[in-house]
């Protein structure tokens, strides 16, 4: 029973942030969005941005752990 | 009468005397003397109190512009940490968290580098003791590099102070270039409290250890203050660009490998102070207000997520991401507090982010410097992901809890509350933040583009986060240290240095022995000859060596 509690909360919040990226993006096709830079006027631009860029952090460092990465004790020993 | 006294100063007076006065009526004691201190915040502009010693004209209290928002902010974030700290007797922490804060109010209105410096001294030496309140041996350590890092911060800006004062005859606080000497020590020195790139292991070293309280004590007040000295000396400057665009960036790495969630914060500060150190390296009006509104609205939610985080540490005993999750279910008001300093830290609009960030963003915008505007944005995702969506899913989420904890005691929910409502509360109205910034700026964060633009950015990164977590990508948390630049000063300097020393000591000992044992030899000719039997030579020790050295350099001092 609470197992399910969570989970149904991630699966709601997920359809939810789903539906919202949808209709921001469908947003960008009813106005011209102006930005500081002409290439970001493209459709969905930041919302691409934003999303390579997360993917982007996480996976360099989870990769950085190979070399910053040490034991809990390591200043002690 | 108590108005023209300097800010602060009530403060640390109130501090000295919480000893004589009864634990019950110590905290309204500390929140009587924040509202003295406060006072001095309708004085409106100009100098107040000047000091002539020694040749010397100080100016220990003055206003303008840039001061008081920082003034309002500083009285501000104390009140939240007296109310979240009510609930605890440690008298040595009350004491420093009250001489602290006012020490750093007492820095802003300091009117030459003399003051600033004394003040600056102040803040480390009292705030060491907050660190110290952890109260383990690695709060312990932690406290002493903190504290030589800090005093050694102190010590650059005096000799930078006295370099220009002897070049120039003058010591007010300036706009200095870093074409002079003295702007260069005064410029580290200042970057040091601002945690610069490679001078910033101190903070991600120190504030997570400190206790429960005292990290929202001193996430609010170091930092800011070297921000401000930076807004007042060197705005304009163009490194301060580059190096503000690093700030933001690379902790962004290290906070998602971090397991302990309050040094992801600690990360997480790191990477706020660089979108403020750019606004300082622009030095336009717009990019310094941009500056002010940050460190205000980033004081605020910065404090309340450390303060939630201080709440579960009290109530769970850990901020180790691989302990918690779940909590949701018995903090339910932290849960609800934490995500609104998260949705004020990733900026979401109708948040207090929002509407300080946008400044500095449109700075770089309109002056079309491209690239540090996209190295900002990426980092804006960067926030969101260690800010936004770690601190709190792994808190509070992630997994399901099989132990309960209570819900945070109500003077903690009572101080998230406040912060948490003034989060929201200068989102929605930003028109009265913007009415105290240092200059009179036309500005709208609510259009139509900027807000569409920063919720693609921040709902598709979070699409992207579930899309990791579905797929398994997203790394699991995992006890370990993450290497920081203080790496160098602990492992790599004692690396190198412990074996030379003890190499050095075994020299200078056998040296010694050579040359104690043909003393010896003097002796016991000259003992034999004048018949003193009673003296005796020992071949003394690489400790005695130095001690002996020390002493005799202090005789030569003295002589000379």
């Amino acid at each position: 029973m609470k197992k399910n509690d969570l989970k149904s909360m991630g699966k709601s919040f997920t359809k939810y942030i789903l539906i919202i990226g949808a209709l921001l993006i469908l947003l960008d096709f009813t106005f011209h969005r102006h930005e500081y830079f002409s290439f970001a006027e493209i459709y969905g631009f930041p919302a691409f941005f934003g999303f390579v860029s997360f993917v982007f952090i996480v996976m360099l460092g989870k990769w950085l752990r190979k070399f910053l990465m040490r034991k809990e004790d390591y200043y002690d020993q | 009468m108590i108005s023209s006294f300097v800010p602060g100063l009530i403060m640390i007076i109130t501090s000295f005397l919480l000893p004589t006065i009864p634990q019950y009526f110590r905290h309204p004691a500390m929140l009587l003397s924040v509202g003295l201190s406060a006072l001095s915040l309708f004085n409106g502009y100009g100098t107040f109190l000047e000091w002539d010693i020694l040749g010397l004209n100080l100016i220990l209290y003055q206003s303008d512009s840039l001061t008081l928002p920082f003034a309002i902010i500083f009285h501000i974030a104390a009140i939240l940490v007296i109310i979240f700290s009510w609930h605890s007797k440690n008298l040595m922490e009350h004491m420093a968290t009250l001489a602290y804060a006012g020490s750093a109010i007492g820095a802003l209105h300091a009117g030459d580098f003399f003051s600033l410096f004394i003040w600056w001294e102040a803040t480390a030496l009292t705030s060491v003791f907050i660190v110290f309140a952890g109260n383990t041996n690695v709060a312990k350590d932690a406290a002493m590099r903190y504290l030589i890092i800090q005093v050694s911060s102190g010590v650059l800006l005096l000799i930078g102070a006295c370099l220009m004062l002897y070049q120039t005859g003058n010591h007010n606080l300036a706009v200095l270039d870093l074409k002079t000497n003295f702007g260069i020590f005064i410029f580290i020195a200042f970057g040091i409290k601002a945690a610069f790139p490679l001078l910033n292991g101190w903070l991600q070293d120190s504030y997570p250890e400190s206790s429960v309280t005292g990290t929202v004590a001193l996430s609010a007040f170091t930092t800011k203050l070297a921000i401000y000295a930076l807004a007042r000396t060197f705005p304009g400057t163009d490194s301060l660009i580059w190096i503000g665009a690093i700030m933001t960036a690379f902790p962004v790495f290290f906070a998602v490998i971090e397991n302990d969630l309050r040094r992801v914060l600690s990360f997480s500060l790191n990477n706020q102070l660089g979108f403020m150190v750019v606004g300082i390296g622009i030095g336009t009006e717009l990019s310094l207000n941009g500056t002010v509104a940050h460190a205000f609205v980033h004081i605020i939610y910065k404090a309340l997520l450390f303060m939630s985080m201080g709440a579960v540490l009290y109530r769970a005993g850990t901020t180790k991401a691989s302990e918690l999750g779940g909590l949701y279910k018995y903090m339910p008001f932290t849960t609800i507090f934490c995500i609104i300093g998260a949705m004020s830290i990733s900026a979401f609009p109708l948040f207090s982010g929002f509407v300080a960030k946008s400044l500095i963003m449109s700075s770089l915008g309109g002056m079309g410097m491209v690239l540090i505007y996209f190295i900002l944005f990426f980092a804006s995702a960067g926030v969101l992901e260690h800010s936004g969506i770690k601190i709190p899913y792994f808190a509070f989420f992630a997994h399901e809890r099989k132990n309960k904890v209570k819900e945070a005691p109500i003077n903690m929910l009572i101080a998230m509350g406040i912060a948490a409502f003034l989060c929201i509360a200068i989102g929605v109205f930003p028109k009265y933040l913007y009415q105290i910034l240092p200059y009179a700026v036309e500005y709208q964060p609510y259009t139509l583009d900027h807000v569409i633009s920063q919720l693609q950015l921040l709902v598709f990164a979070i699409i992207a986060f579930l899309f990791l977590v579905k797929f398994k990508l997203y790394p699991s948390e995992i006890r370990s240290t993450v290497l920081n630049s203080d790496w160098f000063y602990r492992k790599m300097l004692p690396g190198i240095g412990k074996p030379l020393f003890k190499k050095i000591g075994l020299l200078t000992d056998s040296l010694y022995k050579n040359l104690g044992l043909s003393f010896k030899q003097v002796l016991s000719k000259s003992y034999k000859f004048s018949n003193l039997s009673y003296i005796k030579v020992t071949t003394p020790s690489f400790a005695g060596t130095i001690l002996i050295s020390i002493l005799f350099i202090m005789l030569v001092i003295v002589l000379v």
